[in-house]
């Protein structure tokens, strides 16, 4: 069954570009250009994924509407938020929304798909048990690279994927130094050194919200940030 | 930035300055109250001399009143006319002369004063004129003393063998006692020209008692014998009598006639103790209460009687104001402390206790004087050079059968008036005061509330743009009606548009990279894309090339929003406390690794500099400094990361050497979009939002941002001060 990813995006020209390398990856893709069709369309049948704008026509939020609405329909389907607004109010908006990731359209073609790769993965691995090999554990960390799901001492984080690579790059070599250039390369991004900080942030905060004393990922000024294992696990 | 020398001259001073022609008010008073004075004076003038001319009218054509010796009062009864003596008399002289001028009141007695006693019970008429006395009555130093000059042909003294005193020619005193009950009566009846020893005697001349309170004289004159005596004041009752009993025949000693000062010998016919008036007295008295000393002298200025007394003659009667001098003992104390004495350096104050030296109970002069008595009416003023006083002084003509007989002098003071004038100065100068004292206070308070709200609206001007030039603050419009008001309102407009306008401008980079993202996406999406389907190598080049425009182009939008970016994470983010040195230490580890081509030294104490802020912001701030100072150093120069407290504050300074900052570029250097870097420089793109995003962060932690060129070599300072944690 191939899978079906719906765009929704006012601008033409981006809409069918994107289209074009999703068929070309031999997805099934359906476009529309505003709010009122995709829902239309999304009564009718869902999608296995869907892309969506922010700003869509004369509806400045519907991409967000358009989001809440989906997520109520279905828990499981993959949401990804594709837009020119790259300011972090909107970025964590689009996350609260329940979208699994938030991407900006810097990003570039063969990244996206890489993406949307990804999240379909993690789609399809849920009902099967975890391959030992693509475990890692650091302390009460434990990454499934498989499934792209993070846990901390048995309780899952949820994290979307680009944060669960940028997790994953930073826990592979505990006390490595990386850098942000580095961490957007292995998350798959292109953004500013600011964007990356506000990341971290916001991984840090999912962590404490499950544990309190979380404070694995250390800043290290001028430089980058560090996992750091916790002292006892050391000792 | 100008800054004149301030205006010395305030809008308060200005206004202190032109108050102070209130001033003029109270000379302008001062000099209205002096012509009242003026106009009073006229007015007291007037009534003095019309004074003077009605009691003159009322003495004209009754020429018998000025009568050399006729003078003297008319004896119209019994009453005894007590006259006050002015001069000590004394008893044992033998002589009258200590009397003076009041031998002039004497009064005659002599044959129709007859006086029928039981010494003489069977004779109703004087026989002769052998006997006749003349008397006077004074009063001196709480006595009554008395003269009698007696006419008598032969005078018989007590003789020196009988016991009774009523045999003899003797003078018998008769008075009602102190309690008005009897008649006391006293027996002067010497032995021979003496010092008086006179007796109480009873009804009958019997049980004579020596009283020893009565004293005086008798000596013989040519033609009789004079008595002088004094009767302490304590002594009389309101009446009181004097007989003088005649005895001619020295054998039988039989009375031979009796003339007293009274007609019947009955107790309730004793005459009066009286006070002289005379006509002219009379006449005169009505005037008695006008304020005035009042005197009538003869053609030769020769004064007849006085009526009141110059020091008491105010002219004015002057309301007492002790009434409320008790209402406020405050307001007194300022008042005679503070105030009068103030007052009085520049008023005379006119003093009661002074003395007419001119004044003499017997004669006046002076050119009033002297020309009514050739017939003009006339005034004049004359000043007692010791005290300050001034006199009123107004003659009138007495005139009788066109003939001046005298004059009328009235005299009055005028301290009434000048006490007047001085309490109307007074009330008019704390009126003045206290309203000046008002009006300086309400202009002062006014002028301040003025220019303090100029100053405000100044300093929130000022306030509005920073050293940069941005807009930082905007004018809180005021709700006031007045012209400052509207300046406000109108200033408050001009900057809301002008920050409306910067931030627009401000905001144009992000707005322009966010518009920009759309054709920029089309056109990577396609290339990639086309990159995906075209295998032909030729096109690859140029597909790749396009790619890395693009990327450039990318990197320029992202570039462009970073500003916005971060100013809207900063909204959200919170301060904590924090070690800037450690902040500082962990960079500068971490730039040499960043930068291995480079040659950073670190200057920075041991001990902690806390602040509160982010971190990461921090970070980033020095990140972009840093990354402009190795750019523009020159190689194998160190850059020097300077960390230290100051006073209240952290600075932090990133020292390099390289080539000097323009001049005029070293204040707009942080400013959003301004590069000084050489074009042939641009490998990469720079938009100078880059120190742009270090003052972001340095306004951010309330701390400020500046470049300089160094002092001892080629190079620049970029210093950060930031305030330090103050719980």
């Amino acid at each position: 069954m191939s899978r079906r990813i719906a765009i929704v995006e006012d601008e033409a020209a981006i809409r069918e570009n994107y289209a074009d390398v999703l068929r070309k990856q031999g997805y099934d893709v359906m476009t529309y250009v505003n709010r009122k069709d995709a829902m239309a369309a999304f009564d009718i049948r869902l999608p296995s994924l869907a892309i969506i704008d922010i700003g869509l026509e004369n509806e400045i939020d519907g991409g967000f509407t358009l989001c809440q609405t989906l997520r109520s329909l279905s828990d499981t389907i993959p949401i990804i938020f594709l837009t020119a607004r790259d300011n972090d109010f909107d970025t964590v908006s689009g996350l609260r929304m329940g979208a699994d990731d938030y991407l900006t359209k810097d990003i570039s073609l063969p990244h996206l798909t890489a993406r949307i790769a990804a999240l379909f993965r993690r789609l399809d691995v849920i009902d099967q048990p975890t391959s030992p090999e693509n475990l890692l554990q650091r302390d009460k960390l434990s990454l499934d690279i498989g499934r792209l799901t993070i846990q901390w001492d048995e309780n899952p984080v949820p994290l979307t994927v680009t944060e669960f690579w940028m997790v994953h790059a930073l826990a592979k070599f505990p006390g490595h130094v990386k850098s942000r250039q580095v961490l957007m390369q292995e998350s798959k991004i292109f953004v500013d050194g600011s964007t990356i900080t506000s990341h971290i942030k916001r991984i840090r905060k999912k962590f404490m919200l499950i544990d309190e004393a979380f404070d694995c990922i250390e800043t290290v000024y001028g430089m980058g940030y560090r996992w750091n294992l916790s002292p006892d696990s050391i000792n | 930035m100008n800054f004149k020398l301030k205006n010395p001259f305030g809008i308060r001073s200005k206004l202190v300055f032109l108050s102070s022609f209130l001033l003029v008010i109270p000379w302008l008073g001062y000099r209205y109250i002096l012509v009242m004075e003026d106009y009073l004076r006229r007015g007291q003038e007037q009534t003095v001399l019309g004074m003077a001319q009605a009691l003159a009218s009322a003495l004209n054509e009754r020429p018998e009143l000025f009568d050399e010796g006729s003078y003297s009062p008319a004896r119209q009864s019994e009453d005894l006319y007590v006259y006050p003596v002015f001069s000590p008399l004394s008893l044992n002289d033998g002589e009258l002369i200590d009397w003076r001028e009041y031998q002039q009141y004497e009064v005659d007695y002599g044959r129709d004063d007859y006086l029928r006693t039981s010494l003489n019970p069977l004779r109703v008429y004087a026989r002769d004129n052998s006997l006749s006395f003349k008397n006077m009555v004074g009063e001196y130093n709480g006595s009554l003393y008395a003269y009698f000059k007696v006419t008598d042909d032969k005078i018989v003294y007590r003789s020196r063998d009988t016991l009774s005193v009523h045999r003899s020619d003797f003078l018998q005193i008769s008075m009602l006692s102190k309690e008005g009950n009897a008649v006391n009566r006293f027996v002067v009846a010497p032995h021979e020209p003496e010092f008086l020893y006179p007796f109480k005697v009873g009804p009958d001349f019997s049980d004579p008692i020596h009283e020893e309170r009565i004293s005086g004289q008798w000596y013989e004159t040519d033609d009789g014998y004079e008595i002088e005596l004094q009767i302490p004041m304590e002594m009389l009752g309101d009446r009181l009598g004097f007989a003088l009993f005649d005895v001619d025949d020295p054998e039988s000693r039989a009375i031979s006639t009796v003339i007293g000062t009274y007609k019947v010998a009955d107790a309730e016919r004793l005459g009066s103790l009286r006070l002289p008036t005379p006509e002219i007295d009379r006449i005169v008295a009505g005037m008695d209460h006008s304020n005035s000393r009042i005197q009538v002298v003869d053609r030769s200025g020769r004064v007849l009687l006085t009526v009141g007394d110059i020091q008491s003659a105010s002219g004015l009667q002057l309301s007492s104001r002790s009434a409320d001098q008790q209402s406020n003992n405050y307001w007194v104390y300022i008042k005679d402390k503070i105030l009068n004495p103030l007052y009085y350096r520049i008023l005379t104050k006119p003093s009661n206790d002074f003395i007419d030296e001119l004044y003499s109970e017997v004669s006046r002069d002076g050119a009033h004087i002297d020309s009514a008595l050739v017939g003009t009416a006339n005034t004049q003023f004359r000043t007692l050079a010791d005290t300050q006083t001034r006199l009123l002084e107004a003659a009138y003509p007495i005139l009788a059968n066109g003939e001046v007989m005298g004059a009328v002098v009235v005299d009055q003071n005028m301290n009434g008036l000048r006490t007047f004038r001085n309490q109307a100065l007074e009330s008019l100068f704390n009126t003045i005061l206290a309203v000046m004292f008002l009006v300086m206070f309400g202009l002062f308070f006014f002028a301040s509330r003025i220019s303090s709200r100029i100053r405000g609206l100044r300093n929130q001007a000022e306030s509005i743009i920073d050293d940069s030039g941005r807009v930082q603050n905007t004018i809180v419009a005021s709700q006031n009606s007045d012209e400052i008001g509207d300046l406000s309102r109108s200033f408050s407009n001009i900057v809301e548009r002008l920050s409306q306008y910067t931030s627009y401008l401000e905001n144009m980079s992000s707005r322009l990279s966010h518009e920009l993202r759309t054709p920029v996406t089309v056109v990577r999406s396609s290339l990639e894309n086309l990159g995906m389907t075209e295998k032909n190598e030729e096109s690859a080049i140029y597909i790749e090339r396009a790619e890395e425009g693009i990327k450039r182009l990318n990197l320029i939008l992202t570039n462009m929003s970073e500003a916005t970016r971060l100013e809207q994470m900063l909204q959200t983010s919170e301060k904590e406390k924090i070690d800037l040195n450690k902040v500082v230490h962990g960079c500068v580890e971490g730039y040499k690794l960043a930068y291995p081509e480079a040659n950073f030294e670190r200057d920075a104490p041991e001990y902690s500099i806390l602040i509160s802020g982010v971190p990461e912001y921090i970070a980033q701030l020095l990140d972009k400094l840093v990354a402009n100072a190795v750019e523009f150093s020159y190689k194998d120069q160190p850059i020097t990361v300077y960390c230290r407290t100051l006073r209240d504050h952290a600075v932090v300074k990133i020292i390099n050497a390289g080539p000097f900052l323009p001049e005029e570029m070293k204040d707009r250097l942080f400013e959003s979009m301004i590069s000084v870097r050489p074009q042939e420089k641009q490998k990469q793109p720079h938009l100078g939002i880059g120190l742009h995003i270090a003052r972001i962060i340095a306004d951010f932690h309330g701390g400020q941002i500046s470049a300089e060129n160094r002092l001892d070599k080629e190079g620049v300072i970029i210093t950060l001060v930031v305030p330090l944690f103050y719980k």
